[in-house]
């Protein structure tokens, strides 16, 4: 406040410098900024130039608590007993001050209306805050620090908060849960010291910084009440999967390929069937292991078929051979043979096939 | 204006507190400095502004800086100019009605804001708009002994 006075009273000599003062800050003057007003006045008695007089008058600029706090714009998208669910928070101050803002996020009641349509459905685990310390608008584990609280926005600045929480392992496909994150204001000044919570000068003004409240009404607080809410929501998102194996017999020594008979040296196809339900996250980095039982010895002129499709309740005799993506290793003392593939993604309502051959010992 | 009376002022200033009032009555003349907030008032349908005393001052107040000058002595006094800088945290609220001359350039140059011009950093020059004014003055030719009257204009906190 002495500092701002000084620097009025240099401009009212210089005052070519206050045409820098058209560049102030989007929210205005900042709060405890002095306005002094001086006017000088040159006169004359009698044709004689009198020694000049002047007259002042200073009022202190306010503090305006105004800020918002906005939710993703989509929701996030979770499997179910995922341990890091994160939906990301714009905290903008638009106050004439630097200021602290308190965080408490709560899970939204059973039924509620989430931030994108949903009903609430389940509840997520304890929720934790970070705050965007690289600044690349991305929650990364590590980086990011946890906070309890935003510390020292300056006005017109903005900062990204991450609400990080668990998803019970309980929840299934499409359940919502809905979340409120509400930012109360605090009184700035300390980097890391949270100021005390602030609240709306209602009585006269005084000499110091009052404080008026201008923030509109957030997602379950009240206008001007320094505070502002926001709801997020997380939705189970996930492949619905299904696996199945058929086995069916292609030939025996004796009868070649009519109505085989599972004797030993005959030749029997596995299909591994991976289905995906309607309404399912399609799947990303497909795999399937399959052990052999010790009685079977896999037929690696046929190899292994990947990405095959699947009709009523029988594979297609399709599927091709990817060596980079399908492998089979050979049994190793306690160590069963085993045949493995990474089968590309499977969209909801669709399925995909891995084929391959035994004799049987 | 000299620069003794100026940095006076300014220490006085910073000791003050708001709202303050400060008188000046060297010489025959009393000058009087208040800044009032202008409040734009709805009852029974109308519209109308009163000034009160500043309560929360906050950037977008429209605010009315006063000052009142009392002739005391026996004496006319002549070539009355009250030159006013404007603080850095306001910006001119000037209609053509004002029936005062402003500077757009520290007080060099003087006229109503209509005739001046801003020369922008391209070296263009531009009309000065009420955001460029750093000064505002009143001329008045003569008060008369005991006369008394009142000079405003209007701002808003930045």
């Amino acid at each position: 406040m002495k500092h701002a006075s000084k620097l009025l009273g240099v401009v009212s000599i210089a005052a070519l410098s206050t045409l820098g003062a058209n560049s102030a800050h989007a929210t205005g003057t900042v709060a405890g900024t002095t306005i002094l007003n001086t006017v000088a006045v040159n006169y004359s008695v009698g044709g004689i130039a009198q020694t000049a007089a002047s007259a002042s008058n200073t009022v202190t600029v306010d503090r305006k608590v105004i800020f918002t706090l906005t939710g993703a714009a989509t929701t996030t998208n979770v499997s179910p007993g995922q341990a890091v669910a994160v939906t990301t928070y714009q905290l903008t101050n638009a106050s004439n001050d630097t200021l602290d803002f308190a965080l408490s996020a709560v899970n939204q009641a059973s039924g509620a209306t989430t931030a994108h349509g949903g009903i609430d459905a389940y509840s997520t685990g304890a929720i934790t805050y970070y705050v965007d310390t690289n600044g690349n608008g991305v929650y990364d584990a590590g980086t990011d620090q946890a906070i309890t609280w935003v510390d020292e926005l300056a006005p017109d600045a903005s900062k990204t908060v991450f609400a990080v929480t668990s998803i019970p392992l309980s929840a299934v496909n499409t359940q919502v849960a809905g979340i409120v994150l509400t930012a109360t204001a605090e009184a700035g000044g300390g980097t890391g010291t949270q100021g005390a919570v602030l609240t709306n000068s209602t009585g006269a003004n005084t000499a110091g910084i009052d404080t008026v409240f201008a923030d509109a009404a957030g997602a379950t607080d009240s206008a001007a009440d320094g505070k502002y809410s926001a709801k997020g929501d997380y939705t189970i998102y996930a492949p619905v999967l299904t696996v199945q194996k058929l086995s069916t017999i292609i030939s025996d020594p004796i009868n070649n390929t009519t109505n085989p008979k599972a004797i030993p040296g005959a030749v029997v196809e596995y299909c591994i069937v991976v289905q995906n339900a309607t309404g399912g996250a399609p799947t990303t980095n497909l795999s399937i292991s399959d052990p052999l039982p010790t009685q079977v010895t896999y037929l690696s002129s046929f190899g292994i078929l990947l990405n095959g499709t699947y009709s009523g309740s029988s594979c297609n005799a399709d599927g091709t051979a990817n060596v980079a993506n399908s492998s089979y290793t050979a049994p190793a003392g306690a160590n069963p043979a085993n045949v493995s593939g990474t089968l590309s993604n499977v969209a909801a309502n669709s399925a995909t096939t891995m084929r391959f051959r035994v004799t049987i010992n | 204006m000299r620069m003794i009376s100026m940095k006076l002022l300014c220490g006085l200033a910073a000791v003050l507190v708001s709202p303050s009032l400060a008188m000046a009555a060297a010489g025959p003349v009393a000058l009087e400095s208040t800044i009032k907030i202008d409040k734009l008032v709805t009852e029974n349908g109308a519209s109308h502004h009163v000034l009160v005393q500043p309560q929360k001052v906050v950037p977008g107040n429209h605010v009315i800086f006063l000052t009142n000058y009392h002739n005391t002595s026996a004496k006319a006094v002549d070539h009355f100019v009250v030159t006013n800088p404007l603080p850095q945290a306001v910006v001119l609220e000037s209609t053509p009605a004002d029936g005062f001359e402003v500077s757009v350039d520290g007080g060099k140059n003087w006229g109503l804001l209509a005739a001046l011009k801003v020369s922008s950093a391209n070296g263009v020059a531009r009309s000065a708009q009420a955001g460029d004014v750093t000064h505002v003055r009143w001329v008045i030719a003569s008060i008369a002994p005991g006369a008394s009257g009142s000079l405003e204009y209007h701002a808003v906190v930045r």
